[in-house]
């Protein structure tokens, strides 16, 4: 078997499909890239059980024919290639295969590519399409507050529920909380899944960032995404999303309404203040005005500033972790935020004032218990 | 105090002075919450139905409850342990333990300050009570029950492991009905028979109250009198004239129990995390639902959706529900809070 390629396309092609695959795997052959060609047709699939890639490029060969090759050491000597045309020569028998370039030869020792785990076929019972720079917005506003505890799997994900009115994106790690919604994704027949955040960010690295669309089958355990030459599969993780519609908060009757940037500037030069651990901020809120500060007893570090701002309500104390506002004013984009509270131990809610045509974004944060005698 | 709510109530209306008293409500479906002794006589306890107390006494005279008369009481008597000494741990409304080891009147007797501590009870609430005295609290507790009514009696340091000996398991203080039965299974009826076993193995078999129960045997309690011991759980519960059958009715026997402790926990300012419900059915079986959150539980609505989700978890009801009761323990006041970061509870 044997075939020839750009060694620039062939690095990217890889490069996009290389996420999958694990330092240690569960079984080794999956420290392999698998190689299908049929032909001028190059189907490359990298997979770590839960999560498979597949990409396909146009290559010269006659042959058809697969092998299995160690993805470290093909993926380090292309990287080290000028761009030129490269052979592939596989011996089929002892599954050798050999690189000839311009500079010189290069054997790797390939794997039977019989061993390599059968891909999930797809076998769907929803269908909806999605244009990628919708898909790669959801997953980037969401995927930041996914948990990684893995004690509680079903937050390990972003939450996806369809209905024929919108699309909700749910992700969160107990402290905080993501709902992203889409009025422009739609699907009759309404169903709801957890995608592993793994599968999510190799998907939002793929991504192209226009209009493509992105075809998303779902079965009961497993999501198929496909979109130009690549297709992604993973496994769905089984469990039961907590029940979070009950954990945001009805009654805010405390509205602080601040330019965004104003606040994030204010935060972060605060945030150099706080705890190293705790990265506690504290927002005093009064009659239009709010005094963000921070101290660390430890260094006997402390700071303050004098935001404007429209707060409507009684006048309160509530602590935050500065890192998780941060963190979730940075991912909007609206020029002008709300925060609605209610009392000092209940969930914030953060608002953009301006939302974009078909979305709408809710983010909820559990505040830092404050002394209140300080 | 000696049959504390029952001799307030005799004390307070002479007409009831020498005849079987019960404290609790008097309907069918009501409980006893003290007896008189001249009630005792026919067999009435407390925690007793009040339906069965009127079968056992006849003649029986139900008082309903009048808890501040009783919390003055109780008031008036801390104010003369506190003559004594500061390490006070109240166990309930008529009963403490008194570290008298260094007291403020630098008596060298534990007995001589029993006897004027019940003399000065019995002067100034006309009330009688009975006095324990001994080198550790279990054995100071077992004393005080020991001679009752108006009694004192002493468990001197040479005395205990023999006093200990012949005393059947189920008077231990901290052995209850169940651990009871238990070690009779085992062939375990008195101290004597208790302290055949060693440590290790009563930890296997009890867990750790295994070695609390080895030491207590030998009459060893090094437990120190705690002046600040601090309540662990806050609970309400009722029993109901009629059995409930309805999740509706049900829902709406809770809800009063929910506000209760709620109220308690607003004004107190202590939060719980964990949240149990007690179910008694009609036939007195009783099974609890419990669930603990990730931080403690500040607000009302929560409260109240896993008080009802526990109550799911028994739904449809397989009998009447005669009692219902809800509590929080898990307790944390907003202090101990600080700095926390603060959970969504789902």
């Amino acid at each position: 078997m044997k075939f020839v390629v750009s060694s620039s396309v062939l690095l990217k092609q890889l490069s996009t499909v290389n996420g999958v695959i694990t330092n240690n795997p569960i079984v080794p052959i999956l420290e392999n890239f698998l190689f299908q060609l049929e032909h001028s047709q190059l189907t490359v699939t990298a997979s770590d059980l839960q999560t498979v890639m597949i990409t396909t490029l146009e290559v010269e060969s006659q042959d058809t024919g697969a092998i299995a090759v160690p993805a470290r050491l093909l993926l380090d000597t292309l990287r080290g290639l000028p761009d030129q045309p490269i052979t592939f020569k596989v011996d089929t028998e002892t599954f050798g295969t050999e690189i000839i370039t311009e500079n010189g030869r290069y054997k790797l020792s390939g794997e039977n590519p019989i061993d390599f785990p059968k891909v999930p076929q797809v076998s769907k019972s929803l269908s909806v399409e999605i244009g990628a720079d919708i898909l790669g917005s959801a997953i980037a506003n969401t995927i930041f507050a996914v948990s990684s505890d893995d004690l509680r799997p079903a937050m390990t994900g972003v939450y996806v529920q369809l209905n024929s009115q919108y699309t909700n994106f749910v992700a969160t790690d107990g402290h905080r909380l993501i709902r992203y919604r889409r009025s422009d994704i739609q699907s009759e027949q309404e169903s709801s899944m957890i995608i592993p955040r793994k599968a999510l960010n190799l998907l939002k690295s793929s991504l192209p960032s226009d209009d493509t669309v992105v075809t998303a089958d779902f079965s009961s355990s497993n999501a198929f995404f496909s979109f130009n030459n690549i297709k992604m599969i993973c496994r769905l993780i089984d469990e039961r999303f907590p029940d979070y519609e009950n954990a945001i908060p009805q009654n805010n009757p405390n509205v602080l309404t601040i330019n965004r940037q104003e606040l994030l500037g204010s935060l972060k030069r605060i945030s150099i203040y706080s705890n190293k651990t705790t990265h506690q901020i504290r927002l005093k809120l009064g009659h239009n005005d709010l005094v963000i500060s921070a101290e660390d007893l430890d260094y006997s570090n402390e700071a303050n500033e004098k935001l404007m701002c429209d707060y409507e309500g009684e006048p309160m104390e509530i602590g935050f972790n500065a890192k998780f506002l941060i963190e979730m004013l940075n991912n909007l984009s609206s020029n002008m935020i709300s925060i609605e509270m209610s009392a000092p131990n209940r969930a914030g809610l953060i608002i953009p004032a301006e939302t974009k045509e078909n979305e709408n974004i809710l983010m909820l944060v559990m505040p830092v218990m404050l002394n209140s005698y300080a | 105090m000696d049959a504390f709510f029952a001799s307030v109530e005799q004390r307070d209306n002479p007409s009831l002075k020498g005849k079987p008293v019960a404290v609790g409500g008097s309907s069918e479906r009501g409980v006893v919450a003290a007896a008189s002794y001249e009630a005792r006589k026919y067999g009435v306890r407390s925690a007793m139905s009040s339906k069965i107390a009127a079968q056992k006494c006849p003649n029986l005279i139900f008082v309903k409850p009048r808890f501040e008369s009783y919390r003055a009481v109780s008031y008036q008597i801390r104010e003369i342990f506190a003559e004594y000494t500061p390490l006070i741990e109240p166990l309930s409304l008529d009963e403490a333990y008194l570290d008298v080891t260094n007291n403020l009147k630098e008596m060298a007797s534990a007995t001589q300050i029993a006897i004027e501590i019940k003399e000065k009870i019995k002067k100034q609430t006309q009330l009688t009570a009975s006095a324990g005295v001994s080198y550790n609290k279990f054995l100071a507790k077992i004393a005080s029950d020991f001679n009752k009514p108006d009694g004192l009696y002493i468990i001197k340091p040479n005395q205990g492991p023999l006093f200990v000996e012949t005393l059947e398991i189920d008077r231990f203080h901290g052995i209850g009905k169940v651990t009871a039965q238990k070690m009779h299974k085992m062939g375990i009826f008195t101290g004597k028979d208790l302290r055949e076993y060693d440590e290790s193995f009563l930890i296997k078999q009890f867990g750790k109250i295994g070695r609390y129960y080895y030491q207590i045997a030998r009459g060893i309690d090094t437990r120190a009198v705690n002046p600040e011991r601090i309540r662990k759980s806050v609970g309400s519960e009722n029993t109901f004239m009629q059995n409930l059958e309805a999740r509706a009715e049900i829902q709406l026997g809770l809800e009063p129990l929910i506000e209760d402790v709620w109220r308690y926990c607003i004004k107190h300012e202590i939060f719980g995390r964990t949240v149990s419900l007690k179910v008694k059915y009609s036939d007195f079986q009783i099974v609890t639902r419990s669930r603990t959150t990730l931080s403690p539980i500040f607000d009302l609505p929560l409260f109240e959706r896993i008080s009802y989700e526990l109550l799911d978890q028994i739904m449809p009801p397989c009998k009447g529900i005669r009692l219902l009761g809800i509590s929080l323990s898990n307790l944390t006041n907003e202090q101990d809070m600080e700095g926390k970061q603060l959970t969504l509870e789902f």
